[in-house]
């Protein structure tokens, strides 16, 4: 408060100057934004080639590929490129969008880049839900999206309400978060072995989470779940601002501020849910999306560039984990973990009180 | 949520009552760990009337159908779910004391999936089979875990060391059994053998019993004098020091213990979490905060909850049964939830 009186109080040069230089900074900015955002999309464009020409086993004419992408040829090619490698590459694509959103969402919100869909348990219950769904009742119409959002938003309930004491305590929300995601893995574990046909692409789609036999109902299912996401986190993004500032401030610029907590809370959830109930519970990104973001073009613009990072995450993962030497082909999610808990431990051991968003 | 943890500050009671409460609560665990083990040899999907499970095991080389069940299976797992149990009470409780860390448990912090990624290395690039073997590679992934857990999380910066344990445990169980899917999903046969592994049960392992118990029956008998250290140490470093102890000698002493303890656990059964952290955490509400007597009792306590969950197991379902590992972890995740409630335990 004094400084900006200081400031308006001095010479109208030296104000001028200091104004111009903000701008500078704040074009500067949004430049480095935009860039890294084109960065992003060419590397994803890139990576979704990659994926559908190198796409595992199997060979297809080169001049084929391209008319086979659009649905223009039959046979071979047509199963190859349009049922399996197009909806496979457009599911790590979206998935991995919805990931970073979801936590980019809470990181913001939270204020703590752990606290994550991930490692507070969502995905796990989203997966508990949506494994009940498809080993009990898999006739079910939408079934698949629907109880895993249900099961999120039950555990997200849960999570809330046992880490509520005194305040909600970030740690506590974590601790308690771990814990209910055993509870869901293991029930989910359970589930599988209980039900007899089962082969170990759907174990490992479910408990790992994977992208392998990905069709184009799920590509259907993430893209309008993706379009909802980005169009209710749009409209939460005045009152997520102004809550970075503190609840009191956001109060006073007016914002509902238990309102609009829930409402991100939810939607978080959601977007989180939507991807796991086609992919399963690919761990980390949510995780790692958020700070990556952060790192490339600052707390406060990381995220709206947080699903781009998510999305290259995962549809770069994936194209390793089909292509790489010696280890391919295995689960979207080992891939994922393996790079993310190294940078988990990091961000455990390097991170200062209030240094990331 | 209450708080039934006895204070810290209570005055010390005379010596020789507590002593006596002891011995009386040692008996009456070992009476309630008798009952479970007559529990679990008697129920089960295939109903034997306790006159002929008597007449049974009066006759061990009677020919039938039940004398078979009960010789060969119920009996067996018994004993393994007694041996494993008690192994994994006292691992837990060690962990916690000499970590500080009420939340501290061979599961929780990601040793027991260390173990079970070295057992699956050794399975498929050592060609080792035999439980014996398992038991070496468990003592080395776990051993190998837990110096990683340690290390990176008394280095955290998370405000809290309880947290930053944990986290250092998710995340390396996240690597471990990552690790585990990479190297095993190529091959159906062996995965289908190692998820239900993985998942920690008493099944079928009747043969795993002889191969363990030296094992086991070591690690326990080093942990019992333990208690007295464990005491020592707990007033902190320099207090210990003072008293005599070679403080960084005796931790490591312990740590070698409690690892021991759980590759053995782990190798026999695979990686069952959180029976470790409620029986020392029972042991500890029963007891106080004396290591000899609570190291015995968090023993038992073991045994009692993986028995007891094994025959829950057994018997929720009309046929077929539900793995130990899911009911341990259905029983314990309650527990951990609340300990994590707890003012104290989680400082911002």
């Amino acid at each position: 408060m004094e400084l900006i009186t200081r400031v308006t109080s001095v010479d109208p040069t030296l104000r001028d100057a200091t104004l111009a230089r903000l701008r500078a900074d704040r074009r500067a900015r949004s430049r480095r934004t935009v860039l890294t955002v084109s960065v992003l999309v060419a590397a994803l464009v890139a990576l979704l080639v990659a994926s559908v020409l190198l796409g595992g086993v199997g060979r297809v004419e080169p001049a084929d590929v391209l008319p086979a992408a659009f649905g223009m040829r039959t046979g071979l090619a047509d199963y190859m490129i349009f049922r399996i490698r197009v909806p496979r590459a457009l599911a790590a694509l979206l998935s991995g969008a919805l990931f970073g959103l979801a936590g980019a969402l809470y990181q913001r919100l939270v204020r703590n880049p752990l606290a994550t869909p991930d490692i507070v348990g969502i995905s796990a219950g989203a997966g508990a839900g949506a494994t009940t769904v498809l080993l009990l009742a898999p006739a079910l119409p939408l079934g698949a999206p629907l109880a895993a959002v249900t099961g999120s938003l039950v555990l997200l309930a849960a999570v809330y309400a046992l880490s509520l004491r005194g305040g909600l305590n970030t740690y506590r929300l974590v601790l308690v978060g771990i814990g209910l995601s055993g509870v869901c893995t293991a029930y989910t574990n359970y589930l599988f072995s209980v039900a007899d046909q089962h082969s170990i692409a759907v174990a490992m789609r479910w408990l790992i989470g994977s992208v392998n036999g990905v069709d184009w109902t799920g590509v259907t299912t993430l893209a309008v779940g993706l379009l909802l996401c980005v169009l209710c986190a749009a409209r939460l993004g005045r009152p997520l601002s102004s809550m970075s500032l503190g609840d009191g401030l956001a109060t006073g610029l007016g914002t509902s501020v238990p309102a609009a907590r829930v409402a991100v809370l939810a939607l978080g959830a959601g977007a989180a849910a939507l991807a796991t109930s086609v992919v399963g519970p690919i761990g980390f990104v949510s995780l790692i999306s958020g700070p990556i973001a952060a790192r490339l073009v600052g707390a406060d613009r990381a995220f709206g560039v947080a699903p781009f990072v998510g999305a290259a995450l995962v549809l770069g993962a994936d194209v390793l984990a089909q292509n790489a030497p010696l280890i391919s082909p295995v689960p979207t999610g080992v891939l994922t973990a393996l790079l993310g808990a190294p940078y988990f431990v990091w961000l455990i051991l390097r991170r200062r009180p209030g240094a990331t968003s | 949520m209450f708080d039934t943890s006895p204070p810290a500050t209570s005055p010390p009671p005379p010596a020789r009552t507590r002593s006596s409460r002891g011995t009386a609560l040692v008996l009456i665990a070992c009476t309630v760990v008798a009952c479970a083990v007559v529990a679990s040899v008697a129920l089960g999907a295939r109903d034997i009337s306790p006159p002929e499970v008597v007449r049974i095991l009066l006759h061990p080389h009677g020919t039938g159908y039940d004398s078979h069940v009960l010789w060969t299976e119920r009996i067996p797992r018994t004993l393994l779910g007694l041996t494993v149990g008690a192994a994994l009470g006292a691992s837990g409780l060690m962990m916690q004391a000499l970590t500080m860390n009420p939340l501290a448990d061979p599961g929780v912090l990601g040793i027991e999936q260390g173990a079970a990624m070295f057992v699956v290395l050794g399975i498929l690039f050592l060609g080792v089979t035999g439980v014996t073997g398992y038991f070496w590679l468990a003592l080395a992934g776990a051993a190998f875990t837990a110096t990683l857990v340690y290390l990176i999380g008394t280095r955290t910066n998370v405000g809290s060391s309880t947290l930053g344990l944990v986290l250092a445990g998710v995340a390396l169980a996240a690597v471990m059994s990552s690790l585990i899917t990479l190297l095993v999903v190529r091959d159906e046969a062996v995965y289908a053998h190692l998820r239900f592994w993985s998942m920690g049960q008493l099944t079928g392992r009747a043969k795993v019993l002889d191969e363990i118990l030296p094992f086991a029956i070591a690690g326990l008998l080093l942990a019992l004098p333990f208690g007295r250290t464990l005491n020592v140490l707990s007033m902190g470093e320099e207090a210990a020091r003072g008293l005599g102890i070679r403080v960084e000698r005796s931790q490591l002493l312990g740590a070698a213990v409690a690892v021991l303890l759980c590759a053995a656990a782990t190798a026999a059964v695979g990686p069952v979490a959180f029976v470790g952290l409620v029986a020392a955490h029972c042991a500890r509400m029963l007891t106080g905060a004396d290591h000899r007597w609570s190291l015995p009792l968090s023993m038992a306590c073991g045994a009692i909850l993986l028995i007891g969950a094994d025959i829950a197991g057994r018997l929720v379902l009309d046929h077929g049964e539900i793995q130990v590992g899911v009911m341990t972890a259905v029983v314990g995740t309650p527990f951990f939830v609340w300990l994590a409630r707890r003012r104290n335990l989680v400082r911002v």
